[in-house]
């Protein structure tokens, strides 16, 4: 007890000796530039908290992003924590020798993480289709690769062609210097703004378009084109088609995103490669890609280039029913002419269902109207012309020719395992090809509704469910692509036809209807993959709906009901699930998460509490933070120099608050060992100061009748409310100020807590942090006050944060005056919720205590300081 | 504050250089590394904003000779495409900081003043540790 008291008198009387001149003004300018990299530091230290919080909001799943968003996150808290750790260094210079050492092993695995880089084992830019197989889907694409397995493992007829490789694409990319063009260009893109995202699309695409050839490229393309063309001893347009990786895969069918061009001419070779590569980029594909978190990266465009085949009749075979998994039939699409005319999705045409059950038998057949067809030009491309009047209400193709595409898609069924989307076409010499299969995706159907009584006549039914679910929302007829910008949140998609280019919207489209289409086409496709409920070649649709009504649409029944119809959607509410959660970028983001958030590092009394211990950038940055408040504090000291050094806080009497001026945190040069209020010039701390004082406590323990100032004198000068673990700063409170920034270290009570704020101005910049832990209750009560503090902060928007028995309190980009009266709240807080965790299991008192706060903030703290903004606190 | 602004892209200059004459410093502009390295050798600069893609001498090369020329000049680095590699060596070879475009102006100023302040102070703590205490 004596040398308690020998030491705090001490610190009252103590003299400093007085430095010469010459040593003041390099200790002045030492401490000014301290205080500069202190600065630094902590701004360094807030841009990591804020990137950190991103990327956690980001991981809870709502957000679509790509890869140029984790590369950002995770290089700009890279720099910041290089920037705290260099700015320590001058503050402590070689004392925390472990800090860049930890900084490089977690910067090291990072960088893997990011640049991952394996390289494709293949040199030849061209291969046959007949050297193709299943396992070469890394090098031609799954597309490709599945043709050449099917030719070559079951002898199905596919057209003759060949594989430009993937190896060509990247040199293709490597020789034009594009790759960081690209990440360029997409970096400054959101997922969400898709006016911006048309712009970089066509900017990528035009850099794409015109860059250089590949040399060897053109020549092996070539050689092999002329083979083809020996073969058939005839002069051969062929269909160039995509098959970038990752495409053609159960959960990503990619169906329709990229460009594929038919019926082309030797000659015009080199120009059609580059507009299918650029149509990598295009807005559908880039809004699918980041909707799916595929990484640009990963997709290396690869194209097939096959013998046209200029069809009577083709179309979309599914082994299985998409869109009601106990249904095994096999459905065939056909339309007069090239199946292009049932993958867009753009008329009507016929659907055949066969059995699966040995005979073969046709089960099902609507023949629809056709009205179009598309076949080979003449020259290059292919053209739409109408179909003859007496051949459109005519089946398309006849029941053996139904019947032998039933049994070459089984057998590919078979040969997989898995249900198949198979395009197919019919030759002018009736021979069937194969020109795609991939894996079908079924989606459950939900059951049949009961019926609901009370409800309207539908106002439309008819059609094909696309894909299953119910939605509601106002009607949204689009015509043009112009209105994929402003197409709302949540509104119901009406087009006249099913074409890939509404794609883009499935992420914002509650439900889609159109006039044309099966559940064969590519949008279908599409948005079963986001269970985007979708009706189908239901007539009268564009005459009967009016935009901006709302509707209610059942996709099971084909039925569209007006208003929002409760009884439909509560019955039937389709599930969302988030593309992004199992995508590559979702799990790259998590795991580069866990070397950066994950905070280890709490308690600074710990043992553990060291550098080497520090596990992510987080506990880095933390431990930085820690130790340079202590440095700025120490220096004056250490140095025998008084300017620098903290004094007392005399306010009535001494109190146990020792301060330290930063810069400009006192009015004038103070020499002796106290300040008073009115020479602290810190905005931050006389605000907190003010909410400090605001209100007497009183209780508990309850007041004694001497008023605030014995209180307040008596929880900062009793040793014994000081708890068990002792630190060089657990018997005072601390703050360090400058005019704009205050630091707080207090010990009031039992519990500890920090607060850190700047209120410059610069809005970008400020900040309040605070946090609070520990007290005398037991656990159970601690957790409960922590709570009641959160519950207090979070109606005064501040962003809070628990684990086990610490809070953790942030807000940033808020105006000078939000900031000065939170503060308040914060200085209020730190008197009137100490020894408040001793009445935690009573829940009378504890509404009483929470009534009595939130009226005494918003009468005594908010009330005053009225704005319109803070009306609702009012 | 004499500032350089080294991009090749001549809107992103323009728009930026306008931004901080209105605020009363001074701009100089720059194409190309090897321009702006000139500059840097002839003017006595506080900050360079630094595009790391540059036609010819490249960012991390124009930052290197910068800083070996005027050591005292405070450089950061900005770049269309963040790559934590890149960033870490700039920092590593004396950037005062690495940004990724696009970002706001007033972030980019802030950064920019505190740059200055760090020339500053270094400026004046080099006078007094070199100044022979008799000539104080």
């Amino acid at each position: 007890m004596m040398n308690l008291i020998k030491k705090t008198l001490g610190r009252l009387f103590k003299t400093y000796p007085i430095p010469n001149p010459s040593n003041a003004e390099e200790l002045r300018l030492n401490f000014k530039s301290r205080y500069h990299h202190f600065k630094l530091l902590l701004n360094a230290n807030n841009r990591c908290l804020e990137e950190m919080a991103e990327m956690e909001q980001a991981l809870k799943g709502d957000k679509t992003f790509g890869m140029s968003f984790v590369r950002t996150c995770c290089t700009a808290i890279s720099v910041n924590v290089l920037t705290m750790i260099n700015n320590m260094e001058h503050l402590a210079p070689d004392k925390y020798p472990d800090l860049g050492p930890r900084f490089d092993a977690i910067r090291t695995q990072l960088d893997h993480l990011l640049h991952p880089k394996a390289r494709i084992q293949e040199e030849r830019l061209v291969i046959p289709f007949d050297k193709i197989n299943q396992e070469m889907a890394n090098v031609v694409g799954g597309k490709m690769a599945k043709l050449g397995e099917i030719k070559n493992q079951l002898d199905i007829n596919v057209p003759q062609g060949f594989v430009i490789t993937a190896t060509a694409y990247e040199r293709f990319i490597h020789l034009n210097d594009l790759q960081d063009e690209i990440d360029t260009i997409t970096q400054a893109s959101g997922a969400d703004d898709l006016k911006q995202l048309d712009i970089i699309s066509a900017q990528i695409q035009q850099k794409i378009i015109t860059a250089a050839m590949l040399d060897g490229l053109e020549t092996a393309v070539h050689k092999n084109w002329d083979l083809l063309e020996q073969n058939v001893n005839r002069p051969l347009q062929l269909a160039i088609r995509s098959s970038a990786l990752c495409e053609d895969s159960l959960e990503s069918s990619f169906a329709g995103q990229y460009r594929s061009e038919l019926n082309v001419d030797q000659e015009n070779f080199a120009q059609v490669y580059k507009e299918v590569v650029a149509s990598k980029y295009s807005v559908q594909a880039m809004t699918y890609r980041l909707n799916k978190g595929f990484r640009d990266e990963d997709i290396a465009m690869c194209i097939g280039c096959m013998e046209m085949i200029d069809a009577v009749a083709g179309g979309v075979i599914y082994t299985r029913n998409p869109v009601n998994a106990d249904d095994d039939s096999v459905f065939i699409n056909s339309a007069w002419g090239l199946p292009k005319l049932v993958v867009d999705g753009s008329d009507s045409f016929d659907l055949l269902a066969v059995s699966r059950k040995q005979p073969f038998t046709i089960t099902r057949r609507d023949i629809g109207e056709k009205t179009i067809r598309y076949r080979c030009s003449h020259g290059d491309g292919i053209e739409k012309v109408p179909v003859p009047e007496n051949d459109r209400t005519q089946p398309s193709i006849d029941d053996n020719t139904a019947l032998e595409l039933a049994r070459i898609s089984l057998a590919i069924e078979d040969y997989y395992t898995i249900p198949q989307d198979i395009e197919w076409a019919l030759s002018q010499e009736g021979r069937l090809y194969i020109l795609q299969c991939r894996p079908l995706q079924q989606k459950k159907r939900t059951a049949p509704a009961p019926d609901l009584p009370g409800l309207d006549k539908p106002l439309l039914s008819g059609g094909i469910t696309a894909s299953p679910g119910t939605a509601t929302g106002p009607v949204y007829r689009a015509t043009r692509d112009a209105d994929i910008l402003w197409f709302p949140e949540n509104a119901i998609l009406l087009v006249d036809q099913a074409r890939p280019r509404w794609a883009p919207l499935l992420n914002r489209a509650a439900g889609i209807i159109s006039e044309h289409g099966g559940f064969a086409g590519h949008l279908a496709n599409v948005a079963r993959e986001f269970s985007v409920p979708a009706i189908m070649n239901i007539q009268g649709a564009i005459e009967t709906l009016e935009p901006g009504d709302v509707i209610t649409m059942d996709a099971d029944t084909c039925s569209v009901y007006k208003g929002e119809q409760p009884a439909i959607l509560a019955k039937k509410q389709p599930a969302r699930p988030s593309p992004m959660k199992q995508s590559t970028v979702f799990r790259l983001l998590e795991q580069a998460c866990d070397l950066i958030v994950p905070l280890n590092l709490i308690d600074p009394d710990a043992t553990g509490f060291r550098p080497g211990s520090c596990k992510t950038f987080h506990d880095i940055t933390r431990f930085i933070h820690e130790r340079s408040v202590h440095e700025m504090f120490n220096f004056g000291a250490t140095n025998n120099f008084p300017e620098h050094s903290s004094k007392q806080l005399h306010y009535h009497v001494p109190l146990n608050w020792w301060i330290l001026n930063l810069d400009d945190g006192f009015t004038k040069t103070m020499t002796g060992p106290y300040v008073r209020l009115n020479n602290i010039a810190s905005h931050p701390m006389l605000a907190f100061w003010e909410g400090f004082i605001l209100v007497p406590w009183d209780g508990p323990p309850p007041v004694d009748g001497r008023g605030l100032m014995s209180v307040m004198f008596r929880s900062t000068m009793n040793p014994s409310l000081v708890p068990g673990v002792r630190s060089k700063y657990a018997d005072k409170n601390y703050f360090m100020i400058s005019k704009h920034y205050c630091s707080l270290n207090s010990r009031l009570g039992y519990h500890f807590s920090t607060m850190e704020a700047l209120v410059s101005g610069r809005a970008e910049e400020d900040y309040i942090s605070f946090q609070f832990k520990g007290g005398a209750a037991d656990y159970d009560r601690r957790l409960k006050r922590v709570h009641f503090i959160k519950e207090i902060l979070e109606t005064y928007d501040f962003t809070v944060t628990v684990r086990e028995d610490t809070l953790t309190a942030r807000m940033e980009g808020q105006g000078t005056e939000v900031l000065k009266t939170r503060l308040m709240i914060l200085g209020y807080l730190s008197l009137h919720t100490r020894q408040i965790d001793m009445i935690m299991s009573n829940s009378r008192r504890v509404g009483f205590y929470r009534e009595k706060i939130g009226n005494d903030i918003d009468e005594k703290i908010i009330k005053p300081h009225f704005n319109k903004e803070e009306e609702h606190h009012g | 504050m004499k500032i350089l602004l080294v991009d090749d892209e001549e809107l992103f200059r323009i728009a930026v250089a306008k931004q901080l004459a209105v605020r009363g410093h001074t701009v100089h502009e720059a194409g190309t590394g090897e321009e702006g390295l000139a500059m840097a050798c002839d003017l006595s600069l506080d900050v360079v904003l630094l595009d790391m893609r540059l036609p010819g001498m490249n960012g991390t090369a124009t930052l290197k000779e910068m800083k070996r020329v005027s050591p005292l000049t405070e450089i950061i680095m900005l770049t269309g495409h963040a790559t934590v590699k890149a960033a870490m060596e700039a920092i590593n070879m004396g950037a005062f900081d690495y940004m990724t475009k696009p970002m706001g102006i007033n972030e980019l100023i802030y950064k920019m003043e505190d740059a200055y302040t760090k020339k500053r102070l270094t400026k004046q703590q080099l006078k007094v540790t070199t100044t022979p205490v008799n000539n104080r």
